[in-house]
């Protein structure tokens, strides 16, 4: 057959190119000319897909449990092609702060924050300048599998890190991976106590650093979750659902 | 009603978790249609060892790829199982994946978009129904069109393996296809739309 194909050569192949049954060359021509041409081949847009009718035909094999932990360890360290982005507009969202609030809504977002205690090194270096932040919040990380201190996983469709706290001596947030924002927009933290009432604690912009650090203005004691959202400005009550959470209820008194 | 009915309307949002980097999103996308890749390799390359390699590795890849899934061009159920049925045949052939992930849905190079028949069938069906119209077709029609998609055998192959003129391969593929959308069209359970005198 030759490199080009005519409009009822490539209705003849249909059945076959549905069923992925055309050798590559003629597979490769059947494509050029669709891409190509501008008749509606019917013939073909009606044969595509009806191998999801001998797929869909089989009985369902359930994969062993072990297959999902396994694909779960493995998307943990596996990056996205494309570099995540968050919503610009708190008008976009498509739920309000308060459902997300909700125990039914708000679950999914805390499983997936779900609590990721680790024992974190001495958090007693100065937070007074950014470097002095970064260098404190990289370490009390790095050193995560020895100190008495805890830190949160956070996590969400802006990013992933850690809350660290050390009471009495302040918390920091630090984020990885840290989602692109449009210019008249920044990420303000919030903790939350056991009642659903916010209160803001620190703000930041977008950065192109690998790793962010973040100041947060209280303590993590005596709240249930810590949250991130986007605003335009600082503002002293959410108005669009996070896009980070972090469950803290373990710093809950019992 | 069959899972991908109740999914489709939510493929979307799903995608754009995963999208947005929430792996728990591709662990809600795994937990439903995991089972349905599992069939779908273990019948290709009956191994069980390897069809979980292969469901493995074709949900990585929608966590990896997931930008170039558009939900205007089917469901993701079916862009799930078009990629691991892919990605089966390249292991039964012993070959480097063949079809780039953005070219598993073959529909995106129509000008006239894709027909929804099968889509909204399978959403409509279950497997039994769907395997009452397969057994409804012609013994040589149904060897053709399985020797196609479950054995990654081209037209011309399935010609030789049955002793047939290359004409004859291609014709029953084509005709079992024709057939088939006709059952479907003829089913009490088929949509509004796709139903025998329903316009297209």
């Amino acid at each position: 057959m030759s490199d080009e194909m005519t409009c009822s050569q490539v209705d003849e192949l249909a059945g076959a190119f549905a069923l992925g049954a055309l050798d590559a060359e003629e597979q490769a021509a059947l494509r050029a000319h669709l891409i190509s041409c501008d008749q509606p081949h019917l013939e073909v847009r009606d044969a595509l897909g009806a191998g999801m009718l001998l797929a869909e035909s089989l009985d369902p094999v359930t994969p062993p449990p072990a297959l999902r932990d396994r694909l779960m360890a493995t998307v943990e360290r596996t990056r996205q092609e494309h570099r995540p982005t968050v919503p610009g507009s708190p008008l976009a969202a498509r739920r309000s702060w308060l459902d997300w609030l909700s125990p039914g809504a708000a679950r999914p977002l805390a499983l997936a924050a779900a609590i990721a205690l680790v024992a974190v090194g001495v958090w007693n270096l100065s937070l007074q300048s950014q470097l002095g932040q970064r260098d404190a919040a990289l370490r009390a990380v790095a050193n995560a599998i020895s100190g008495g201190d805890v830190a949160f996983r956070v996590d969400g469709s802006a990013g992933r890190g850690y809350v660290v706290d050390t009471p009495g001596e302040g918390a920091a947030f630090v984020v990885a991976d840290l989602a692109d924002l449009p210019a008249d927009r920044l990420y303000e933290l919030w903790l939350i106590d056991a009642s659903g009432a916010p209160e803001a604690v620190g703000t930041f912009n977008a950065t192109d650093d690998v790793v962010a650090v973040v100041r947060v203005e209280r303590d993590l004691t005596g709240y249930a979750t810590f949250a991130v959202t986007v605003e335009a400005e600082r503002v002293s009550a959410p108005s669009s659902s996070p896009v980070m959470i972090s469950d803290l209820k373990a710093l809950q008194p019992t | 009603m069959t899972v991908s009915a109740t999914l489709h309307d939510d493929d979307g949002l799903l995608a754009q978790r995963i999208r947005s980097g929430d792996r728990i999103a591709l662990g809600e996308v795994y937990d439903l249609h995991a089972s349905a890749a599992m069939a779908v390799a273990l019948r290709i390359v009956a191994d069980r060892e390897g069809a979980e390699d292969l469901v493995h590795d074709t949900f990585v890849a929608i966590w990896q790829k997931i930008d170039r899934f558009d939900p205007a061009r089917g469901s993701l159920r079916s862009w799930i199982l078009t990629i691991v049925r892919n990605r089966a045949i390249d292991r039964l052939r012993g070959t480097r994946p063949s079809i780039e992930i953005g070219q598993a849905d073959e529909r995106s190079m129509l000008t006239s978009g894709p027909n929804p028949t099968w889509d909204d069938a399978l959403a409509h069906l279950g497997a039994d129904q769907l395997r009452s119209a397969l057994d409804e077709l012609p013994a040589e029609q149904r060897q053709a069109i399985e020797l196609a998609y479950f054995g990654g055998r081209t037209y011309r192959e399935i010609a030789t393996l049955t002793g047939v003129p290359l004409g004859t391969a291609n014709g029953r593929l084509r005709l079992a296809l024709a057939r088939l959308r006709q059952l479907l069209q003829q089913s009490d359970a088929a949509p509004i739309g796709v139903r025998a005198g329903d316009d297209r």
